[in-house]
């Protein structure tokens, strides 16, 4: 066999080897997946997807948030929020770009609330001056 | 705004940003047939580098960013028609593959396109990194200094990506990490074009360049969901751009080499700090082959990846690094990274590697090739030394990183891989009219 022979089986082979390694399976979820949340806003489609998968409550609390929290906030405090490395960059990437601080988790231990910021708080009843969310409590702007 | 729009929103800016590209390409390929496909691939990459450009220049100067980019690609196309290369040499189109190949390479896009936009982008990375600091650019219209010190979101990386796309969302009016993603099959088109584009320049066979253009354009550990958002698609397509212009400079091909090895050293250095670690390797191999213009080869791109990272300086970090220490380094744990890594790869990848051994092999030795593995060799080499200055351990690095980051080079190696079967040298397709 010429060189050029076993070079065109060796490149055939290895376009075969890495076509059979491709993760063929996902395809039609794939399609399914784009069908059915093409037509929906982007947070929907983000909150059914990949990067929220691990705590879509989470997400949504967040979505939530930063609807009800104006344009105009300087910051976001953020209270209860999991301490959990993904979720924490998550929340950042939510609220960009408004700077995000992560307030204690301890109950009753209030953080200071710079000027003009907004305090998040997952998890949070009913209280007065609050915006009750379906996951937790908005309020600021802080004077 | 559903999906459809918003990809239509993106899809339009990124024709703009190719079409302002290949105006601009002009001064930096010559007007021949030959380079044709070539000439698309880079239209991109000049596109997205004036669309990076303008951002910081438009916020630094009160300019909105729309504006800023519509003047400075102004500027850039008309630079360029002044500075724009002639040539009497004639040559032909590149030609196309057989219709069977050209289906697997247009399916492999499509596949892509389909993974990388089934749902917003959602890499760790992107959302910690380059999303987040793409989003906080175009939010604040600036770059906070509070970046510059947020440990887990490297601001010891440059700015190339999250600036193009604060560009992107400037240009649409939106920040939508969603309809963004279709950058990246639009990236991996244009790495597909300059790679079977250059190959047939260089005297690959059609079915050699298109066999080679196929296997990357299925190449799964790149063309991934996961890697769709961070640095490694970009990084992989801009060191095609500079593998192959460094190619064309050592064998003198024609009078825009430098130009583009200059411009991709610049946009490498934009994308990762590796790309200014390239850059540096293709100097040395420009002194080292060369000849009489070692130097004229040599300096242009290594000053460019320079001046892209002090153009970062004020956006650097102002924290020490956290993953890694000098004083870390030995021979053994050098071992330990080599270890971890013939660990991590499976029994498919090694068949795959010793296929690609085959193929280096059974080739003939031909410079240019030669020097993209050279190239390729020395990132491989980095990515498995690197590891034994990890603060969490050599295993750590090789396994959070070696497969993405090593898999950015697979279109550098098929370039190198496939130009080992060009038919001479130097030749090109012939335009039949010369005969």
């Amino acid at each position: 066999m010429t060189r050029r022979g076993i070079a065109g089986g060796a490149a055939g082979v290895l376009l075969a080897l890495i076509l059979l390694g491709q993760s063929w399976a996902e395809i039609p979820r794939r399609i399914r997946f784009l069908s059915a949340f093409a037509s929906k806003e982007l947070a929907v489609r983000r909150l059914g997807g990949s990067g929220t998968a691990f705590d879509r409550r989470y997400f949504s609390f967040l979505e939530n948030a930063r609807r009800r929290i104006p344009r105009s906030a300087k910051g976001i405090v953020m209270l209860n929020a999991p301490a959990n490395e993904p979720l924490t960059y998550l929340t950042m990437y939510q609220f960009a770009p408004l700077p995000v601080s992560f307030g204690p988790v301890r109950v009753g231990l209030e953080p200071s609330v710079p000027s003009g910021w907004f305090v998040a708080e997952y998890g949070g009843g009913p209280a007065p001056g609050r915006d009750l969310l379906p996951e937790g409590t908005v309020w600021g702007p802080a004077p | 705004m559903t999906l459809v729009l918003s990809l239509l929103a993106v899809a339009a800016a990124l024709l703009v940003v190719s079409a302002v590209g290949v105006g601009t390409s002009v001064s930096f390929l010559p007007p021949e047939r030959a380079f044709f496909l070539e000439r698309l691939g880079w239209g991109d990459a000049l596109g997205c580098a004036v669309l990076i450009a303008a951002v910081p220049i438009a916020l630094g100067t009160g300019l909105a960013p729309r504006w800023g980019f519509v003047v400075l690609s102004a500027v850039a196309v008309l630079l360029g028609r002044r500075l724009r290369l002639t040539s009497r040499r004639r040559s032909a189109l590149p030609g196309s593959v057989s219709i069977a190949l050209l289906g697997v390479i247009a399916l492999g896009v499509a596949v892509y396109a389909l993974r990388a936009l089934t749902e917003p982008m959602w890499a760790n990375d992107f959302v910690a990194i380059w999303g987040l600091k793409g989003k906080t650019i175009y939010g604040a219209a600036g770059y906070p200094g509070r970046l510059t010190s947020l440990g887990f979101s490297h601001p010891e990386y440059p700015l190339g990506l999250p600036l193009l796309y604060a560009g992107l969302s400037f240009l649409t009016g939106r920040w939508d990490d969603h309809a963004m993603a279709l950058l990246f099959p639009f990236l991996q088109a244009a790495t597909l074009l300059v790679l079977f584009g250059w190959l047939r320049r260089r005297g690959a066979s059609p079915t050699a360049a298109g066999l080679a253009t196929a296997t990357v354009a299925w190449f799964e550990p790149l063309y991934s969901a996961f890697l769709t958002g961070m640095a490694e698609v970009p990084l992989a397509f801009g060191l095609v751009l500079f593998g192959t212009s460094l190619a064309d400079a050592l064998d003198d091909t024609d009078a825009g080499a430098i130009r583009r090895l200059t411009a991709a050293a610049a946009l490498i250095a934009a994308i990762k700090n590796e790309g200014l670690f390239f850059s540096v390797v293709g100097a040395m191999l420009a002194l080292v082959f060369g000849k009489q213009r070692r130097w004229k080869i040599a300096i242009p791109p290594l000053a460019a990846a320079l001046l892209v990272r002090a153009l970062h300086w004020p956006w650097r970090s102002r924290i020490p690094l956290a993953d890694f220490e000098g004083g870390l380094f030995s021979t053994s744990r050098v071992w330990d990274s080599l270890a971890a890594a013939g660990q991590l790869l499976g029994a498919s990848a090694w068949i795959g590697l010793a296929l690609v051994a085959v193929l280096i092999l059974a080739g003939r030795s031909v410079a240019a090739g030669n020097r993209l593995l050279l190239l390729a060799g020395a990132g491989v080499a980095a990515y498995l030394v690197i590891p034994a200055f990890a603060v969490r351990g050599p295993s750590w690095l090789i396994e959070t990183t070696l497969l993405r980051t090593t898999a950015a080079l697979a279109p550098l190696t098929a370039a190198a891989v496939a130009a080992r079967y060009a038919a001479s040298p130097s030749a090109g397709p012939v335009d039949p009219a010369d005969a």
